[in-house]
């Protein structure tokens, strides 16, 4: 293959490459030799200055932390701030005795168990790296530790920033917390600037947008006297703030939730139906955040733990509720786009359906039944015959399919860390579970049509799909951070969501649908028509009831004997004003017995507080309500009569 | 027993026939310092850094093992293959490459791969294979193409940008031209265009290399700037003393002055804690590896084998003197590491590859090449 052009002398090309080689090689043996000399005259000659110049060598670089991200409401009210504070940090190569320092500290600052047992755990004897004692400490003992610096050396007092919740509890599930970094966050962090944080988000918004509230760490080089104490600042490199974020959250509508709870257990979301932004988030019972800032101490954090309501868990994104008949509108609107139902169509309700061969029945919640019903009324009465016998039209595979495309059985995106994924029941779903058989038994799809069985979702899956009903068919991710300020002085920036999609595609099924949901409140048969009386504006809604865990075949739970959390949930989803929708939501009153009863007033009360706002509802309809008189906690709303005809 | 024992010796033997084990210590011998320096200078993580760089050790040897098995002509006819794998890695650099300031590292998952150091193995391969069938000493025609085969790679390396890798691959592929023979003349000729083309290149160098080289003409001019690094090295290097301050002293690094002092400034650890003994020792190993190579290669049987065994070891010698003029403030401070002693698993692992080259060269000497 190779073209021959001159013949290659081999001889002669070893000979030259040997006569290279060995120039190359003495050349680079004479600059090994001058190298090396240079070492010699560093490490022998000029030895002497340079020993004295490494024991002198006070300049050092220190890095500086970044102050974290704050975070804002949508009115700009500060829900995490950064407060300084005083630390105590021994550097343990730089003390001798570590009990009799710790004995000469006890005598000085009050350091709890829990403190001493971290820091000893931590303890590496001989260690240049300082570590901390404790966190927060007084003026007091800043004050007493300052007199007595001399007696302690290896002793530091060290400014930090720390972080504070001014609303606490309010905003627990929402913000989440700091909390000081521990092992996993140490392995982590190891090699990065990041290593000298001394908190990190552990949970919430906190966690969740970690990276771009924590900023860039500065440095700068001080110089320090023997004992390593800073004489004074030679240069620095500032840190880079953390980003702030602006929430769409309101505190005032988020108060007004809490209190529409009125000290009952549960959660509530409300998105606005326009963006999919969260407007108000409450888990209750909640816990105050401030605790874990500085390390919770173990009696606390016990109590948090032990506590049967669990105020840990944040139920609106961890959910575990039985959806129960506040799923009844989707499945009319599956019903309706597949075309299966007119809204026209009629059910006869007899008190028990019966699959066709199959003894079982299954009830209504009216003994003797609704009678005739056609959709709107199937949703204003919440008549399950109607839906047991779609469920078993539609069949499980289009009841999941439809299902899915409105999000359930799948993490919104929302902004926050842990979200699960809850259950869409489906024969796949079934197949992959342990224990529960592989079979699909048609009596499955009989109840999973009215919300009970396997359906696990959460709040803010159910207030997601109600959204799309109230957005005329577009689905929108929740999200919590409307805008972000990448520092001081930076233009706010919209925070980018992802374009919303069109899952339902039929404006006459939804418009069918939203008709069927204002009768529930606004009509003479509505199962939450008492929580709609005398509101100015038109309520679109569905109640659910259902239990934590469901009933299988014919053995029945005592609801006393059931675990506190695991009792009767009264659900409610809904929006309003129901002809322009300004909000969206889902609520859970834990073992609240109904739906209609303790779930749609804590929605009817969200809902005046966020309409009583100026500009949420449309100006004045030219002719006078007759009929309602205006709310007497709201005097500004306006009536309006369509609602009230019976 | 006996005869077990037996039968693993000529297993052993087997595997090891290919083996120049003068180089082999020599290169355990500098591997074996770099791990107590690094246990030293990793501090805290002292015994992740050197379990992890003695796994690289482990993973160079083995591939050292392997390559001293492959014969040289197989080798060569493998080059241009490698060539472009290594440019396509390359390539992909650009695309995916991750790093803290410039993306030199492909994340495979398991570890990160730095291509730039393949490099170093792949162009002197390539060189050596195009001048093997060429008539020696080279003309200018040969001379473009080595050029054109060299100034691909570097060109890449320099834009990622990683100056030091460039000029050290450039380095590679021009040592294996001069050792073709290429005239003096010519050689001075193309020298002094390239001195006289610097201050032409000076405005496309990046603000942090022309800081470098300012700092390096006049360190103590910003002290806590640009010179730091260059300042603390050499207290570290001069604190050191004739026999240095022993295992776990150098202060230096323990009280973060010295910089990256597991990486580039690795060598400023050694002569901390070891002292001008330490030094001396190391690079009598370094010189005693680069004459063996050299040695090598002047009794290569082929072109090829030759050429390529010559640039191994000569461009060894650069990293050594770079890093070595580098850390004691007599070069500027260029990204090179010190081979086999700084960490660092592509630049260990590539090494050790190399001279597995070099050993099968010396193992396959007497065979006749085709």
């Amino acid at each position: 293959v190779q073209r021959r052009r001159q013949v290659k002398n081999s001889y002669l090309e070893t000979e030259q490459f040997r006569r290279r080689a060995a120039i190359g090689g003495l050349v680079i043996a004479l600059a090994v030799l001058a190298l090396a000399f240079g070492y010699f005259r560093l490490q022998v000659l000029l030895h002497e200055e340079y020993r004295l110049r490494s024991e002198s060598n006070r300049i050092k670089p220190l890095p500086i932390v970044p102050a974290r991200g704050l975070i804002y409401d949508r009115n700009g009210r500060l829900l995490a701030d950064n407060v300084m504070a005083y630390r105590l940090d021994v550097v343990p190569e730089r003390i001798g005795d570590i009990d009799a320092t710790l004995r000469a500290l006890q005598a000085r600052v009050a350091i709890d168990p829990d403190e001493l047992r971290r820091f000893r755990n931590g303890y590496r004897a001989g260690s240049f790296r300082a570590q901390t004692l404790k966190l927060r400490l007084d003026e007091t003992e800043v004050a007493r530790l300052a007199v007595d610096r001399y007696r302690l050396p290896g002793v530091e007092v060290v400014p930090y920033l720390t972080r504070r919740y001014p609303y606490g509890p309010l905003l627990a599930h929402v913000i989440g917390y700091v909390g000081r970094v521990d092992e996993a966050d140490r392995e982590h962090l190891r090699d990065t600037p990041f290593s000298v944080l001394t908190h990190v988000g552990k949970s919430g918004l906190e966690r969740h947008y970690e990276e771009r509230l924590r900023g860039e760490v500065g440095f700068e080089a001080v110089e320090t006297n023997v004992d390593g104490r800073v004489l004074r600042v030679l240069r620095r490199q500032p840190a880079t703030a953390g980003t702030d974020l602006y929430l769409s959250l309101d505190v005032d509508l988020q108060l007004a939730m809490q209190e529409a709870f009125a000290g009952q257990h549960g959660a509530a979301v409300a998105l606005d139906p326009a963006t999919g932004e969260v407007l108000a988030m409450v888990s209750l019972p909640s816990y105050d955040p401030n605790l874990f800032v500085s390390g919770i101490s173990h009696r606390d954090y016990a109590a948090l733990t032990g506590d049967v309501a669990r105020p840990l868990f944040n139920r609106n994104v961890l959910g575990g509720f039985a959806p129960g008949s506040t799923i009844k509108p989707f499945m009319a609107l599956a019903g309706l786009e597949y075309g299966l139902r007119r809204p026209e169509d009629t059910v006869l309700s007899t008190g028990e359906f019966h699959i066709p061969g199959q003894a079982r029945g299954y009830r209504d919640w009216r003994a003797g039944g609704h009678g005739v019903v056609n959709l709107r009324e199937s949703l204003a009465q919440s008549v399950n015959t109607y839906y047991y016998r779609l469920a078993m039209d539609l069949g499980i595979e289009r009841i999941d399919a439809y299902f899915g495309r409105l999000g359930f059985g799948q993490p919104t995106g929302i902004d926050l860390s842990g979200e699960v994924g809850g259950v869409l029941p489906s024969p796949e779903w079934k197949a992959r579970q342990r224990g529960l058989g592989d079979r699909w038994y048609p009596g499955e799809t009989v109840i999973a049509g009215i919300g009970q069985g396997y359906w696990v979702t959460s709040p803010l899956q159910l207030a997601q799909a109600t959204a799309i009903i109230a957005a005329e068919g577009v689905r929108r991710r929740p999200h919590l951070v409307r805008e972000t300020q990448a520092g001081f002085g930076q233009p706010r920036r919209a925070e980018p969501q992802p374009q919303g999609v069109r899952v339902v595609r039929d404006p006459r099924a939804i418009a069918a649908v939203r008709e069927g949901m204002v009768a529930v409140l606004h009509g003479p048969t509505g199962t939450a028509r008492s929580a709609a009386a005398g509101a100015p504006y038109l309520i679109a809604g569905k109640t659910g009831t259902a239990q934590r865990v469901s009933r299988r075949g014919s053995e029945r739970l005592d609801p006393t004997r059931l675990p506190y959390h695991l009792r009767h949930q009264a659900l409610f989803v809904g929006f309003a004003p129901a002809d322009h929708p300004r909000i969206a939501l889902a609520v859970v009153v834990e073992h609240g017995g109904s739906g209609s009863r303790a779930a749609a007033p804590v929605a009817r009360r969200v809902f005046d507080a966020w309409l009583s706002r100026p500009g949420m509802l449309p100006p004045p309809a030219p002719a006078p309500a007759p009929a309602a008189t205006p709310a007497a906690d709201s005097p500004t709303m306006l009536p309006q009569a369509t609602g009230e005809q019976r | 027993m006996g005869a077990l024992l037996e039968l693993l010796a000529s297993l052993f033997r087997r595997w090891t026939d290919k083996l120049d084990w003068p180089l082999l210590l020599a290169l355990c011998g500098v591997m074996g310092m770099s791990l107590l320096v690094q246990a030293s200078a990793g501090g805290e993580s002292g015994l992740r850094v050197v379990l992890s760089q003695g796994l690289r050790f482990g993973l160079g040897l083995g591939l050292l093992l392997l390559l001293s098995r492959v014969t040289p002509n197989r080798l060569r006819s493998s080059a241009p293959w490698l060539f472009a794998f290594t440019l396509g890695l390359m390539g992909l650099v650009f695309v995916f490459g991750t790093g803290r300031s410039a993306n030199l590292w492909l994340n495979l998952g398991v570890f990160y791969l730095q291509p730039g150091e393949l490099l170093k193995l792949s162009v002197p391969m390539m060189v050596a294979w195009y001048l093997h069938d060429q008539v020696l000493p080279p003309g200018w025609i040969a001379l473009a193409a080595c050029a054109a085969i060299v100034g691909v790679p570097v060109g890449l390396t320099v834009l990622q940008p990683d100056l030091g890798t460039g000029l050290l691959v450039g380095a590679t592929g021009a040592f294996a031209v001069y050792l073709a023979g290429l005239a003096w003349w010519r050689i001075g000729l193309i020298l002094g265009i390239g001195l006289g083309s610097l201050p032409v290149a000076w405005p496309f160098l990046l603000p942090h290399q022309r800081e470098r080289i300012l700092t390096f003409l006049n360190p103590e001019s910003d002290p806590l700037g640009a010179g730091w690094n260059i300042i603390q090295s050499k207290i570290a290097i001069g604190s050191g003393g004739p026999f240095g301050k022993g295992f776990g002293g150098s202060s230096q690094a323990h009280l973060d002055f010295l910089p990256e002092h597991t990486t580039d400034f690795a060598f400023s650890v050694l002569s901390e804690e070891w002292g001008f003994l330490g030094v001396a020792i190391t690079f009598g190993l370094y010189l005693f590896i680069v004459l063996r190579g050299l040695w090598i290669a002047s009794n290569a049987r082929d072109t090829y084998s030759r050429l390529l065994a010559g640039a191994l070891a000569m461009a060894f010698s650069v990293y050594v003197l770079v890093n070595g003029g580098m850390v004691a403030g007599f070069l500027p401070v260029v990204g090179v590491p010190m081979p086999l002693l700084s960490y660092g698993g592509t630049s260990a692992v590539s090494l050790l590859a190399g001279f597995g080259v070099l050993m099968s060269i010396q193992a396959h000497r007497k065979l006749i090449g085709r």
